[in-house]
């Protein structure tokens, strides 16, 4: 009997693990420009023309190779990268399974061209369809150059389904920018049919890529988060909650500076970002994670699109906890100043050595709680405010009270004077979140006040509602509203909360009633019964935009504003406070 | 329209009126001040915010009568500040002169036609009553109405006639104040009208002890009225909560207090309580009343002072601010309070020596409590 199981030739083997790999000239793009990134590279060029279908170069300045390991790179499974099987885990760079480049090579014509840092001669290595038509010497700076020319020119079936070259152009540069992202130190260009879609000079910090690459306003609108758990640290940058909008995002993620992607991560992002934005919004960020060895497995996927985490749990809250802490800081307040980047870094540019860089742009993520108070106390010691407060030609600071002086200006705004310029607090917005997390405390550990009634309310309601009130009469009574069903859809209050003087308790809970019952945006963005009914609460029971506050209240609403855990965000992801700096102020006056 | 008048009636005249009328409003006639002279030897000034109006009767010399309406607030600072002289005033068209010695102002009115009618309410069906007796009405009852828009009764002070008494009754539904004073036998008349503070605002400022007024309703408005002094107003509709219901018969625990300490304590605790709630603990003893404090985050306080006490132990949580309010108002060196249970209403009650009967006057508070 003829045998019928074969073992492949290596080419058609390389043909099929192509087909994994390969898919597009993104996909080489990517796999090249990892290359040179495992090599050390610190300057990378990228050029396509015809969309990368007609011809693909990247060269870099890394360490390059000699000949031997050139010609050894084009064969399958080989790799500078690996030696044994213990070494898979923990793998940190880019590349190792040794199948990117033969893949590559057996689909195109594929020339190498390659010099070592140690002064050897350079190699040049052309093959077609996987074999290897020529090798010669040659003179060539140190690193390697790839040029890719007509991707699946033998794989007519797979060159069909490629798309037009300004589609594949675009998705070239998509797949650049991560790795742009993830590597703010090398030098990047993108040119496609001489024109240049990206020059990125290198910069001394993720910030700065950022602004390159997403412009000067998305990076000044930009608060750092960081992190750390179990040896897992937690870097990166993210859009300040009042600039965030709905639809298009960018995000990316990191880790060991290899771009992946999981929408889990994302979304403990989006956790974090919980109640202060809009829940249609989508916040832009860059989360960069270093690991110790073992923590990760990133041979999942012959793209490396995706890694696995022995704890993504534990990740995900890293990452829930880390952001919501930077959302707690003042800096993730809204601003009227114009989006300005620190001026360490508006000049990005690759002559800056990384010595220069200021100590101010880092990310300066404040973790004491009580330094959320020290920005408003004008004596207090900080770092940055030390010499500035204690110079005594600054009249200002001399001057300036203990605590911050506050008006209420039509009567819906309280007005402080803070040390740094002017806070602007929205006081409905302010009491709102003053009220959802006291409501959210007192779920857990009870102890809602509830002042009893001379005249219990009755309230009629329609069959949908009373059952709602039934339902969470539970929840209500820890609100501090005592009901009781009375029979045909009417209720009895017993005894209301008393948030405020003003406070309209039947009209509150009217409104409590009907949002509950019949749902609003505020009530689809609630992740629990709890949340919902603390939500509807804190916004029908705060102070109204129109109410007069006294002094007291006036001054307790902005003590207990910042004794929370998220002053600067009401619950409907709105801002409850909008700074404005005295260095805008000065701009603004000309000064 | 001419007359002459003194500084001190202008002037008078200018500051009972000028408060009726309303700061804020987008109608710029209502902020004027209608000028009417029309007998011999009276001058009517009148001013409105729609709700509340006020008229007042001064002597002027009239040499030719006529009415207009001029900027009140303008006028009243121009009047304090004129010497003791008499003061001319002349209207040509729409403006209103003053001479005053050698000052001499021009200032621009409006006609006379565009200012709201004052509802014309009819005295002949009134009853009177002595300015003593109803201002002492509405100081005890009117701190305790309600704001809160959504029961507009108790936006309003309930004053009853009837059996031969005189009721105010006010309440924000979380503790209530009620005063009777006996109105004597010429009182024959039955009513039950709910009346804006505002109103009552403006009879304890224009009005005296001394004064006896007359009161009387006319439809849907309320009229008072001394021999110079008018003030109408609108009256709330709807029916009042039955107050009698909740006033509790049961309460059989009592404490007497020492007012002034009992204040003071409760002061010193309340310090330390949460802003919002300003919620108090008192526990009663045998021969003491000990006031506690605890608010999360802040701390806590203790007190005590004596009382005698009359029943089984009883702890109770209330508002501090309604309790001191009450207090203040209740007046006499020694207080009563009542009690039934931690969650029913306490009441507050002046103890008059026995051979001094005093005023009959009953506060309600209603605890709050600790819910969980």
């Amino acid at each position: 009997m003829k045998r019928t199981i074969q073992i492949l030739p290596d080419a058609v083997a390389n043909q099929i693990a192509a087909g994994e790999v390969v898919e597009r000239p993104a996909s080489v793009v990517k796999e090249l420009v990892e290359n040179a990134l495992d090599a050390g590279a610190g300057r990378i060029e990228v050029r396509i023309e015809g969309g990368g279908k007609r011809r693909i170069r990247v060269s870099d300045d890394g360490h390059g190779m000699g000949r031997e390991d050139a010609l050894l790179s084009l064969d399958r499974h080989a790799t500078s990268k690996i030696r044994l099987a213990e070494d898979l885990r923990g793998v940190l760079t880019f590349g190792f399974r040794g199948e990117a480049l033969p893949s590559i090579a057996s689909v195109s014509r594929l020339t190498l061209e390659t010099s070592p840092r140690d002064g050897l001669p350079g190699t040049r290595i052309r093959v077609k369809g996987g074999r290897i038509t020529g090798v010669e010497e040659m003179a060539r700076q140190p690193g390697t150059t790839m040029t890719v020319e007509g991707l699946f020119f033998n794989a007519p079936a797979r060159a069909r389904f490629l798309r037009a070259p300004a589609a594949e152009a675009r998705a070239v540069s998509e797949a650049l920018s991560p790795l742009t992202l993830a590597n703010p130190g090398v030098a990047f260009d993108l040119v496609s049919d001489e024109r240049t879609l990206l020059e990125l000079p290198a910069v001394s910090e993720l910030r700065a890529r950022i602004a390159q690459l997403w412009g000067d306003e998305v990076a000044a609108g930009m608060i750092a988060v960081e992190g750390e758990a179990g040896g897992i640290r937690l870097e990166g940058w993210l859009q300040r909650p009042d600039l965030t909008r709905p639809g298009f995002r960018r995000a990316a993620l990191f880790v060991e500076g290899r771009p992946f992607r999981e929408a889990a991560l994302l979304k403990a992002a989006d956790r974090g970002y919980r109640t202060t934005i809009p829940r249609e919004h989508r916040p832009w960020l860059v989360l960069t994670l270093r690991v110790p060895k073992g923590v990760v497995d990133v041979n999942v996927h012959p793209t490396k699109a995706e890694v696995r985490f022995r704890d993504r749990g534990g990740i995900e809250q890293l990452i829930e906890r880390a952001v919501r802490r930077s959302l707690e800081q003042e800096g993730s307040a809204a601003t009227l100043d114009r989006p300005t980047l620190p001026a360490s870094m508006e000049r990005p540019s690759s002559e800056r050595p990384p010595a220069e860089r200021s100590p101010t742009s880092s990310p300066a993520v404040v973790r004491e709680p009580e330094a959320q108070m020290a920005l408003f106390l004008s004596g207090a010691p900080t770092e940055d405010s030390d010499s500035e407060s204690t110079r005594p030609e600054t009249p200002a600071a001399e001057e300036a009270p203990e605590t911050p002086r506050l008006w209420q200006v039509h009567s819906a705004w309280i007005v402080a004077e803070v040390r740094d310029g002017l806070l602007l607090i929205d006081q409905h917005a302010a009491h709102e979140r003053i009220l959802f997390e006291q409501i959210m405390e007192r779920f857990e550990r009870g102890g809602a006040e509830s002042q009893r009634l001379l005249f219990p309310l009755t309230i009629r309601l329609t069959r949908a509602e009373y059952e709602m009130v039934m339902d969470m009469r539970g929840l209500l009574q820890r609100t501090g509203f005592e009901v009781e069903g009375f029979g045909g859809d009417t209720i009895i209050v017993h005894a209301v909360p008393a948030p405020h003087p003003r406070f309209d308790a039947e009209r509150c809970l009217r409104e409590m009633i009907e949002e509950l019952t019949h749902g609003s945006e505020l009530m689809r963005a609630a992740t629990s019964q709890h949340e919902r009914v603390a939500m509807s609460f804190a916004c029908k029971a705060a102070v109204k935009a129109g109410d007069p506050l006294d002094d007291r209240e006036i001054q307790e609403l902005f003590d207990q504003l910042f004794g929370t855990e998220l002053p600067f965000h009401d619950v409907h992801g709105r801002p409850t406070t909008v700074r404005l700096s005295r260095t805008e102020l000065e701009r603004k006056f000309g000064r | 329209m001419r007359f002459t008048i003194t500084r001190q009636n202008l002037n008078e005249g200018l500051t009972a009126v000028s408060a009726s009328i309303s700061t804020k409003t987008t109608l710029p006639i209502l902020s004027n001040i209608l000028f009417r002279a029309a007998e011999e030897g009276v001058l009517e000034m009148s001013g409105t915010d729609l709700d509340v109006s006020v008229r007042l009767r001064v002597p002027a010399q009239v040499d030719e009568p006529g009415t207009l309406t001029a900027p009140g607030k303008k006028l009243l600072e121009i009047a304090k500040e004129l010497p003791d002289e008499p003061v001319q005033v002349q209207t040509r068209a729409d403006q209103i002169e003053l001479r005053c010695g050698r000052a001499h102002f021009k200032l621009n009115g409006l006609p006379a036609e565009d200012f709201p009618a004052l509802p014309s309410v009819s005295f002949d069906g009134g009853w009177t009553a002595s300015g003593k007796d109803l201002l002492s009405l509405i100081r005890h009852t009117s701190f305790a109405v309600s704001t809160e828009e959504t029961r507009p009764v108790l936006n309003g002070v309930l004053w009853e006639l009837r059996d031969g008494e005189m009721r105010m009754v006010a309440t924000n539904g979380h503790r209530l104040a009620r005063m009777r004073i006996p109105a004597g036998p010429s009182l024959e008349t039955t009513a039950q009208l709910i009346v804006p503070p505002a109103a009552l605002q403006q009879v304890q400022r224009l009005f005296n002890a001394e004064d006896e007024l007359r009161v009387s309703r006319d439809g849907n408005h309320l009229g008072f009225r001394s021999e110079r002094t008018e003030v109408y107003t609108r009256l709330i509709d709807g029916t009042y909560p039955n107050y009698e219901q909740v006033i509790p018969k049961d309460n059989d625990r009592f404490a007497l207090v020492e007012r002034k300490p009992l204040e003071s304590a409760i002061r010193r605790v309340a310090a330390v309580a949460s802003d919002q709630t300003h919620r108090i603990r008192l526990q009663f003893g045998n021969d003491r009343v000990e006031l506690n404090v605890l608010t999360p985050d802040l701390g806590e306080a203790h007190d005590e002072i004596p009382v005698s006490w009359e029943g089984d132990g009883l702890e109770i949580g209330f508002n501090a601010n309604y309790l001191l309010e009450v207090l203040r108002y209740v007046g006499t060196d020694e207080v009563k309070l009542g009690f039934k249970a931690p969650e029913r209403a306490a009441t507050v009650e002046p103890v008059h020596a026995e051979d001094a009967p005093g005023m009959d006057y009953l506060c309600l508070v209603m605890p709050l409590r600790l819910v969980d």
